[in-house]
C-alpha cells in the first residue's frame, strides 16, 4: 500500500513537473508552423527520457551514488570537468529562460514589462530553495503544475483528427521550410531530454534513502510519469495546431501570441489557465534547475549537500543556489527576449547531451556500480540512436539558424 | 586494490559522517626497489587544479595562499593510516573541524550566510 503511494505520488510530481518553458513554447510553435507533423519529435524525445529517468533512479538506488558523483569518480576530475561545465552552463541558459517563462506569464497577468519581473522572480524562487525543504519543494510545487493538464483538456475538446495525429507520431520529412523544420524537431528533443531532470531525479532518489526495493517503484515512475508528461506536450502541439492554423499563423515569435491559444475553448478562463498553467510550470523548473545547479557543484566537489539543511550548515551549497538564480535573471532583467533564448537553449541541450549522457551510459553498464542491474541491449540502443540524432540534428542545423538560412 | 580506480576522486567523510571533500590527490612514497607506497590523500583545490596541469597548480597555491594565508599555500593533507573504511565512501579518523579544509565554508557561513534572515 505504502508503495501504491509511492508510485502515485512519483507519477503525480513528474506529470506537474513535466511542462516547462522548453516544452511548452517548442510543441507552440512545432503545431503552429507543422500542424502535427512533428509529434514524432515528442514522442522520440519522451522514450528517450523514460529510459534516462529510469537509469538515473536505478543507478541511484543500486549503486547508492548521485550520476554527478559516478561520473567523477568513474573517469577522473579531469574528464568530469567537461560534463560538469557543459551542464552548469546549459542550465544557466534553462534556468534564464525558466524565469523568462514566468516574468511572461506575469505580463501577460499584469502589464507590466517582463523584464520587470526577472530579479522578482529570482528571489521569490530563492525564497523557497532558502526556507523549503526538498519534499515541500518537489512534491507542493509539482502538485500545483497538474494545471498544466488543462491542455489535455482542451486537445481532447477541440476532437482532432486522432488519426491524423497517430500519423504525426511517424518521422516524416517536410515539404517545405526543412531548416525550420529540423531545428524545431532538435529544439523539442533538448526540451524534452533535458539533464538537469535525470540529474535531478538521481539527486532525489539520494535524498528520499532508496534502496534497491525501490527499483520496481522507479521503474513505474519514470514509465508513467513521463510519458504522462509527454501526453501535455502533444497536447500544447496539438491545440496550438488546431487553434491556430484558422488564423492563418504559422509562425510563433511573438511571446503576446500564446496565450491565444487556449482562449476559443475556454473563453477568458483559457486565458488564465494559461498564465497560470505558464507561470507555475516555470517556476517549478526554476526551483528544481537552481536545485540542481548547487546538486552538481556540491557532489562534484564532494561539499555537503542536501535541500532539508539549513542554508547556515550548508554554506557552499546554498551559495552556488544563489549565485546561480542571480546570474540567470540578469539576461532577462536585461531585455533579451525570453522566447528566442528559450529555443535557443534547448537546440543546445541536444548539442550538449552527449556529453552528460555517454558517461552516464557507461556507468549504466557497469557492474562496480550497478551490479547485475546493468542496463540491457535495448535501453542502451534506444539513448544512443536518440542522442545521437539529436546531436547531429543540433550541430547541422544551429549554425543555418544562426547565420539566416531557410 | 588499484589505488587510482579504487580512491582517487571518491568522496571522503570525517568520523562524525560529514562531507569533507573527495580524494582529490594521492601522496606516494617511491622507495627504490619496492612498489610505491601509497602515504596520504589530498583534499582542495590546490591538489585539483595540479591535475590539471603544473601552472593551474602554481596558480591555485599562489591564489589560496593570497585569500586564505600560508596555511593554505599546500593541499589538505590526510595520513594514509587516518582511513578506516573504504567503500561506498572513504571513512577517515579525523573530525574536519579540526582541520583547515572547511575554512572557506566557515568563512562564507560566518561573514555572508548567517547575515542574510532565515539561515537557519
Amino acid at each position: 500500500m505504502k508503495k501504491v503511494l509511492e508510485i502515485s505520488l512519483g507519477v503525480v510530481t513528474s506529470v506537474g513537473g513535466f511542462l516547462e518553458v522548453g516544452s511548452l513554447t517548442t510543441a507552440v510553435q512545432a503545431g503552429a508552423a507543422f500542424h502535427f507533423q512533428l509529434i514524432w519529435a515528442i514522442v522520440l524525445g519522451t522514450i528517450c527520457i523514460v529510459f534516462l529517468v529510469e537509469m538515473a533512479g536505478r543507478f541511484a538506488a543500486v549503486s547508492h551514488h548521485t550520476i554527478a558523483d559516478g561520473i567523477r569518480e568513474r573517469f577522473g576530475f579531469n574528464a568530469f570537468l567537461w560534463p560538469l561545465l557543459a551542464v552548469l552552463l546549459v542550465n544557466l541558459l534553462v534556468m534564464s529562460a525558466e524565469i523568462g517563462g514566468v516574468a511572461i506569464a506575469l505580463e501577460l497577468a499584469t502589464g507590466i514589462g517582463f523584464h520587470w519581473w526577472a530579479l522578482l522572480v529570482a528571489l521569490l524562487a530563492w525564497v523557497f530553495l532558502w526556507k523549503g525543504t526538498f519534499g515541500f519543494i518537489e512534491k507542493g510545487v509539482s502538485m500545483l503544475g497538474l494545471v498544466t493538464l488543462c491542455f489535455v483538456v482542451g486537445a481532447v475538446m477541440l476532437k482532432p483528427g486522432w488519426g491524423q495525429v497517430a500519423a504525426g507520431a511517424i518521422l516524416t520529412v517536410p515539404d517545405h521550410d526543412a531548416t525550420n523544420y529540423w531545428f524545431m524537431a532538435v529544439s523539442i528533443l533538448g526540451a524534452s531530454i533535458s539533464p538537469y531532470l535525470f540529474m535531478f531525479y538521481s539527486s532525489g532518489a539520494i535524498e528520499d534513502r532508496w534502496d534497491e526495493s525501490y527499483l520496481g517503484a522507479n521503474r513505474a515512475i519514470a514509465a508513467m510519469g513521463m510519458s504522462f508528461g509527454g501526453t501535455i506536450s502533444v497536447s500544447v502541439l496539438i491545440v496550438a495546431a488546431l487553434v491556430l492554423a484558422p488564423h492563418r499563423i504559422d509562425q510563433v515569435y511573438d511571446y503576446h501570441q500564446l496565450p491565444l491559444i487556449l482562449f476559443p475553448i475556454f473563453g477568458f478562463w483559457g486565458f488564465v489557465l494559461f498564465i497560470a498553467s505558464l507561470g507555475i510550470a516555470c517556476f517549478g523548473a526554476v526551483l528544481e534547475v537552481g536545485l540542481q545547479q548547487a546538486y552538481l557543484v556540491a557532489q562534484g566537489f564532494g561539499w555537503t549537500w542536501g535541500e532539508d539543511q539549513k542554508p547556515r550548515d550548508n554554506p557552499g551549497f546554498s551559495t552556488v543556489y544563489t549565485v546561480a538564480l542571480f546570474l540567470s535573471a540578469l539576461p532577462i532583467a536585461a531585455g533579451v527576449d525570453p522566447l528566442k533564448l528559450t529555443i535557443f537553449s534547448m537546440a543546445l541541450t541536444a548539442a550538449s547531451l552527449p556529453l552528460s549522457v555517454i558517461p552516464f551510459l557507461f556507468l549504466m553498464n557497469d557492474k562496480r556500480y550497478v551490479g547485475k542491474h546493468r542496463n540491457g541491449m535495448i535501453s542502451n540502443a534506444a539513448v544512443i540512436f536518440v542522442i545521437a540524432l539529436g546531436f547531429v540534428l543540433a550541430i547541422v542545423t544551429i549554425p543555418l539558424q544562426i547565420f539566416g538560412g531557410t | 586494490m588499484d589505488l587510482v580506480r579504487d580512491v582517487l576522486d571518491k568522496q571522503v567523510i570525517d568520523r562524525e559522517q560529514v562531507k569533507i571533500g573527495k580524494v582529490d590527490g594521492l601522496v606516494a612514497e617511491l622507495r627504490p626497489g619496492k612498489p610505491p607506497r601509497i602515504v596520504a590523500i589530498e583534499l582542495g583545490s590546490i591538489a585539483l587544479a595540479r591535475r590539471l596541469g603544473a601552472r593551474p597548480g602554481r596558480w591555485m597555491a599562489g591564489l589560496s595562499a593570497r585569500l586564505g594565508g600560508k596555511r593554505h599555500s599546500e593541499p589538505h593533507r590526510i595520513a594514509w593510516n587516518k582511513v578506516r573504511d573504504i567503500g561506498i565512501d572513504i571513512e577517515v579518523d579525523i573530525d574536519v573541524r579540526e582541520t583547515a579544509i572547511f575554512c572557506w565554508q566557515n568563512w562564507l557561513r560566518d561573514h555572508v550566510v548567517s547575515r542574510i534572515p532565515g539561515a537557519g
